[in-house]
């Protein structure tokens, strides 16, 4: 019994100790990261690559027959939304 | 007739022994939960299969001179496999996460609770007729908390080699019922709008910050903790090899090719292990049920810790995300994003749970190393 209490309390030493250890070392780590790491992203940022416009891009931006790409998406988004609530009301309708 | 005799005493059937055919069912178990319900398939089939090899009668697989038996004195009991393994999964990290968001690293501190508060467990069993666990034995088991196989592989053949092929049975086994034993713990200690907090989107990580983080962490590690740096180092040299983009190659093939042959023959030499002496004991029963309170408590501090913070700092942390601090990748960070989901559909942890998911690696690593320097 007395053999089985000094474990614990070993394993309790343990712990407490192993415990605080990792918090600090974890912690320092923070400050790391923090302190050096950040300053690093500053003074050495990552390249932009400067990329030239797509071309595909260029043709969204234009006019199609006419429509503007934005009056395009805004009517996409309504036929989706339309055949959403459709499907929805019939899917309804057969579970009744 | 003396032939016929003499055939038949080299059978398997005539040498038996009833240990023998337990084992080969355990292993046969385990092939059973790799292939039928995907538990850690890459380590448990192999496992299982060396399970059944090393049971085989007269085959003399782990005996000096067989094949398993150099298996895992030349890569396990070296350290070599689960080093490798180590290097391997650093290949696969992104610490991007983890840099962009650094507080989540006091998450993964604190689900290493689980570890040290599993060695009292496995002292009080010593209470348990039939049980004698020295402390060497007790940090060896408290490391499944950890939820890292080759952290755990690597301390069990350091501390209690006896005790390997229970401790990988276990720790795989929860590593893979990481989706099962965790969620509930969270529900339970999170309320609703806990598990619904939205966190701000990471700051975008440069590539020098990546570059020179494998390093600091090493550095850091040199100074404090050498103890730990074969785990660590390992981890970093892999790291360090994905992100500085000039040895590709090297990257790709730590992260697969040569992961996968050390997986193979990390499986089949913890499976020679899983012989029936070593295996059928009490001992083998109080393990797999310390591992389960090791995880347990892991994840459960882990949310705390999350909670506490949430009361200190400005910037709000979503509960959810203290779990994946048990190491586990990524499981158990898409466990994190799955109850979050549950509770806010648009809200999508994923990201920010790899954070402290990534530093539960670094802190199982840490605290195998402070164990090796204080029980070894």
């Amino acid at each position: 019994m007395e053999h089985l209490n000094q474990l614990f309390v070993e394993a309790g030493t343990l712990m407490l100790a192993g415990m605080i250890f990792v918090f600090t070392f974890l912690g320092l780590m923070i400050i790391f990261i923090n302190v050096v790491l950040t300053r690093l992203a500053v003074k050495f940022p990552d390249k932009v690559i400067q990329t030239k416009p797509a071309r595909s891009k260029q043709k969204t931006t234009q006019k199609i027959d006419g429509i503007s790409p934005q009056m395009v998406a805004a009517i996409t988004s309504a036929v989706t939304q339309y055949r959403k609530q459709h499907n929805q009301n019939l899917s309804i309708n057969k579970t009744k | 007739m003396d032939s016929l005799n003499k055939l038949w005493l080299s059978t398997g059937l005539a040498n038996f022994e009833q240990g023998q055919v337990i084992m080969m069912i355990v292993g046969c178990l385990l092939l059973y939960l790799a292939i039928a319900r995907k538990f850690e398939p890459l380590l448990l089939l192999p496992m299982g299969f060396g399970a059944i090899l090393t049971n085989i009668p007269g085959a003399g697989f782990s005996e000096v001179g067989g094949f398993l038996y150099y298996i895992y004195h030349g890569g396990i009991e070296t350290g070599i496999f689960p080093l490798i393994i180590f290097m391997g999964v650093g290949a696969m990290t992104d610490f991007g996460a983890l840099i962009a968001n650094p507080k989540t690293l006091f998450l993964g501190a604190a689900a290493q609770l689980g570890i040290f508060a599993t060695l009292f467990g496995a002292i009080a069993l010593n209470a348990v007729p039939g049980i004698e666990f020295t402390l060497k034995d007790a940090s060896a088991i408290a490391i499944i908390g950890g939820a890292d196989g080759p952290t755990a592989i690597f301390l069990a053949t350091k501390l209690a080699p006896e005790l390997l092929g229970a401790i990988a049975v276990a720790a795989y086994s929860y590593m893979a019922l990481v989706p099962i034993i965790q969620p509930p713990i969270m529900r339970a200690l999170t309320t609703e709008d806990e598990r619904k907090i939205e966190m701000a989107q990471l700051r975008p990580v440069a590539k020098i910050e990546k570059v020179v983080f494998p390093l600091g962490v090493l550095l850091m590690t040199i100074f404090f903790l050498p103890t730990a740096t074969p785990l660590v180092g390992m981890f970093c040299l892999g790291n360090l090899m994905r992100e500085c983009g000039v040895v590709d190659r090297l990257s790709a093939t730590a992260q697969n090719e040569l992961i996968n042959i050390t997986t193979i023959f990390l499986g089949l030499g913890v499976g020679s292990k899983l012989s029936a002496d070593a295996f059928l004991n009490v001992e083998t029963l109080g393990i797999l049920a310390l591992g389960a309170v090791a995880f347990s408590i892991g994840t459960a501090s882990g949310v705390l810790m999350a909670k506490g913070m949430n009361k200190i700092c400005k910037e709000k942390v979503n509960p959810l995300i203290g779990a994946a601090g048990v190491s586990a990748v990524p499981m158990a960070a898409r466990v994190a994003n799955k109850v979050g989901l549950e509770a806010n559909p648009h809200n999508f942890l994923l990201m920010h749970a790899m954070g402290p998911n990534v530093a539960g690696v670094l802190g199982s690593a840490v605290a195998a190393g402070i164990l090796l320097a204080l029980v070894g």
